[in-house]
């Protein structure tokens, strides 16, 4: 959907710079590519960078937008994978990661509200000293925000049993298209007075509104943890561990799964004894009081081994956890050195079908003739596979993309969709049809049209241009 | 660096393997303080890829963000591909100088260094005034005889409120019997202030000055207490000179911690809780992590406490990369968040290894008159050699 833009007049800069300050509307060059960009390889130079510190800022800003219908950009720390906060049609970058004060902890009532600007780890080190969790982990963390968490539903290993960023929102205050505020649910766990308009803004990328205040729910926080480490010699062994796990009552806090190409990959790079003819490696995590962690653990590792694994190893102590983490850890960096660049898609397929999927991404590997290295989530059926090319190569880049698309197209037909984490941003614009139906793109072009009819917000995003 | 090299387009691989992840973005002591994302690598480099592919012009804009950087490294250290940010930035701080494009401040006070031959813009004769008052004088040995060559720096020879480590340093290896000499004014700045500027052609004439005096000596080993001199002698000195400096370059943690293992320095004991600073030019950039946290074991009744982020993955003190020249109010935001993880240890003493990391966490207890003292590791094991020689002689 494409913004009905006239361009960023010298007269609205110049309102903004009354309004804000010389020092917070940029537009230097370099300002503009510092902003071009997210963590995908996608970048287009937008026309103004400008920096909000408060919801005021935000109402200022947009207004201005509004009236003279120029693109407005929302922006944390540009850690999304889709390409979501690339301004693709130019605009204001309007960044939101210096709105970072964390407002309040109530724990009475198990919440924390914040601005969108505070960092993800931030948060989660300061619930944990006071001995509460927040589990969404995006694996971004350490540098992502929480408001461009809410705007992608980010979500993370713990998603197979805590679920995603959305599952934590309890309101939301946003700046709607032109300049009103709304303020959505509360510190009040149930809530269904009227629509879920909250829910309606998690995972909106930044088309809907501008998220300026968020009210997370927050849990107790779990007090032991054990993990196991299992190689297969079949990735369909794998699968069926993952499922056989659930199946049997036990959801782990995490059930990551490295592919045999991931599995080289990493071993080549650090050299830590892994067994390179391994089909597959599972990593199970529990979490929970230290005697029923201990039980899965227990439980967990007779379950892989029934199922085939021929290695097993059992994590006790948060050491011992860390150093079974460090290879799916190192996966990003250790394909790096396979090939300098990645499109790194995160596909959802139904728990049963990740063995299948794994199957079939391998023949799309051999047709196109590029390494896709495939990790995950195999607890909760949002799979990794990381196309690997040389973008210096022209006919590398066309080979990926084509992969990409059929990726799409095996995934939907077991069952799947597009993105279980990374959202539709500017990627996958394409396929979204693929995704939801035609009806589907209907609705949510509707509910777009309702909020923001001149569509200054985040224009060419979700939608691929009609 | 120098005539040896290609300049930023050395870099092209670095560049060309930056993901844009953003883990960068966590690790930067700026991006922290500023919330900016041209205070930090990922930024910074993708500038750079817009000069080399000639989307971006050369300015002093440009300049103005090349010189804010810290050179801490911490980027590198958390980057999964391991670009060379720090490395990067010194050749980009190259050509912007050649052009003129650094800021003024910067360039005037890398002029001023390449004329005075030290950064404080003193007499460089009075380099040996902090020895003035030492009791029993200077013991300096000549010749094969010299065991290390006792490379002072500016900060011990000219801020007085440094004096305190060249003296400690001294007095240390009058204890331990090792034989020393000292250049006085033959001794000029390391040349890393100005290689920070970018300024290469200037920093040369101070490396192959310094380098040729120690020559002169004879001696076979160099010992120095600021990691700064240290880091360019050890690591810049080879790149800029092409060619290696053929004497062993020391870093007094190395040194003490050798003499310690020898038994050469009987230490007494010194009942405190201390948190030790890594200075990122030692540890992360130098390696030398673990000589520090020895010596400090090595002290009977010494209680070591790490802070949140220690070792490898230090938070830089503030103080690097002539940021307090360049932008004083940033270093200070820095330097401020350093102290709270200094201050969350509980110590009653930060030790650190570098006379510039003592002075800019000092400034920030300071001002937030905080109940800490902040001190040279050296003058921490003088005191422990002191409180060994009032044992043995009670």
């Amino acid at each position: 959907m494409r913004a009905d833009a006239v361009g960023l007049s010298e007269d609205a800069l110049e309102e903004l710079r009354e309004l804000l300050g010389e020092d917070r509307v940029l537009t230097s060059p370099e300002e503009l590519i510092c902003h071009s960009f997210d963590a995908t390889s996608m970048e287009h130079r937008p026309d103004a960078v400008v920096l909000a510190r408060s919801t005021d800022d935000v109402v200022d800003i947009v207004r201005v937008a509004h009236r003279e219908r120029i693109p407005v950009i929302p922006r944390g720390a540009g850690t999304g994978l889709a390409g979501g906060t690339v301004p693709i049609e130019g605009g204001i970058v309007l960044t939101l990661d210096q709105m970072k004060e964390l407002l309040e902890i109530d724990i009475d009532n198990l919440v924390a509200v914040v601005q969108p600007g505070v960092v993800t780890e931030d948060l989660q080190r300061t619930v944990e000293a006071k001995g509460l969790f927040y589990p969404p982990d995006p694996s971004s963390l350490t540098t992502s925000t929480l408001g461009g968490n809410v705007a992608a539903n980010a979500g993370g290993p713990r998603g197979v049993k805590y679920g995603v960023t959305g599952d934590y929102v309890l309101g939301l205050e946003v700046v709607l298209a032109d300049g009103r505020v709304l303020r959505t649910g509360g510190k009040r766990i149930k809530d269904v007075t009227g629509y879920d308009l909250t829910s309606l803004f998690v995972g909106s990328e930044g088309t809907l509104g501008v998220i300026t205040e968020i009210t997370f729910r927050l849990l107790p926080l779990p007090p032991a943890r054990r993990a196991v480490m299992a190689v297969f010699p079949r990735i369909e062994e794998a699968g069926q561990t993952a499922s056989r796990i659930i199946a049997r009552g036990i959801i782990p806090a995490a059930m990551e799964i490295m592919d045999k190409v991931s599995v080289r990959c990493v071993e080549s790079y650090l050299k830590m004894g892994l067994p390179v003819d391994a089909d597959a490696i599972l990593l199970i995590q529990m979490d929970d009081e230290e005697e029923v962690a201990e039980r899965h653990m227990v439980q967990v590792a007779e379950i892989c081994r029934e199922c085939g694994a021929d290695r097993v190893e059992l994590a006790h102590t948060d050491l011992e956890i860390d150093a079974l983490w460090v290879a799916r850890r190192s996966v990003t960096a250790a394909l790096a050195a396979v090939r300098p660049h990645k499109i790194g898609e995160d596909i959802s397929v139904p728990r049963s079908q990740v063995a299948p999927m794994i199957v079939r991404i391998g023949e799309i590997s051999r047709k196109h003739d590029l390494p896709i290295a495939i990790f995950g989530h195999a607890g909760d059926g949002n799979l990794h596979p990381n196309v690997l090319f040389d973008r210096r190569a022209e006919d590398e880049v066309a080979r990926a993309y084509a992969a990409v698309g059929d990726i799409f197209q095996v995934a939907i037909a077991l069952g799947g969709t597009l993105s279980g984490e990374h959202g539709v941003g500017l990627s996958k614009g394409e396929y979204l049809e693929l995704g939801v139906g035609p009806l589907g793109v209907e609705l949510m072009r509707a509910i777009k049209n309702a909020l923001d009819p001149k569509g200054i917000l985040n224009p060419g995003k979700i939608f691929a241009e009609a | 660096m120098g005539e040896n090299s290609d300049g930023l387009a050395a870099f092209e691989d670095d560049i060309l393997h930056c993901s844009r992840c953003g883990s960068c973005r966590a690790a930067c002591p700026l991006v922290r303080a500023l919330s900016r994302e041209s205070a930090g690598a990922r930024g910074k480099i993708s500038l750079l890829e817009a000069l080399l592919k000639g989307e971006l012009e050369s300015s002093s804009r440009l300049g103005e963000l090349m010189a804010q950087c810290l050179l801490c490294g911490a980027c590198t250290s958390v980057c999964p591909q391991g670009v060379r940010t720090d490395g990067m930035i010194l050749a980009a701080r190259e050509d912007l100088s050649r052009r003129g494009l650094m800021p003024p401040t910067l360039q005037a006070f890398g002029e001023a260094v390449g004329e005075n031959r030290n950064i404080s813009g003193e007499d460089n004769e009075g380099r040996l005034i902090w020895a003035q008052n030492l009791e029993g004088g200077l013991a300096v040995a000549e010749g094969t005889s010299v065991e290390v060559l006792h490379f002072v720096g500016c900060l011990g020879s000219f801020f007085p409120s440094s004096y305190r480590v060249p003296q400690a340093l001294t007095r240390i290896l009058g204890t331990a019997g090792v034989t020393y000499d000292l250049l006085g004014g033959e001794e000029w700045c390391c040349g890393y202030p100005l290689l920070m500027i970018g300024m290469v052609d200037r920093a040369r004439e101070l490396i192959e000055h310094n380098v040729e005096v120690v020559r002169e000596r004879g001696v076979s080993s160099v010992v120095m207490s600021c990691p700064s001199c240290y880091h360019a002698w050890e690591h810049l000195y080879p790149q800029v000179l092409g060619e290696e400096v053929g004497v062993e370059v020391l870093h007094a943690t190395e040194f003490l911690d050798s003499l310690i293992e020898k038994g050469r320095l009987p230490l007494g004991e010194l009942p405190m809780r201390v948190t030790y600073h890594d200075p990122c030019d030692l540890g992360r950039k130098g390696g030398i992590i673990e000589a520090p946290r020895r010596i400090l074991k090595a002290i009977p009744g010494l209680e070591l406490v790490e802070m949140a982020d220690h070792g490898e993955n230090s938070l830089c003190c503030g103080g690097g990369s002539n940021l307090e020249t360049y932008d004083a109010d940033l270093m200070r935001q820095v330097s401020g968040k350093r102290l709270e993880q200094a201050l969350d240890t509980e110590a009653e003493a930060i030790i650190t290894a570098c006379t510039q990391c003592e002075r800019t966490l000092t400034a920030a207890a300071r001002k937030e008159r905080a109940r800490v003292r902040v001190m040279d590791i050296t003058e921490l094991v003088w005191k422990a050699v002191q409180a060994a020689r009032e044992a043995e002689m009670a």
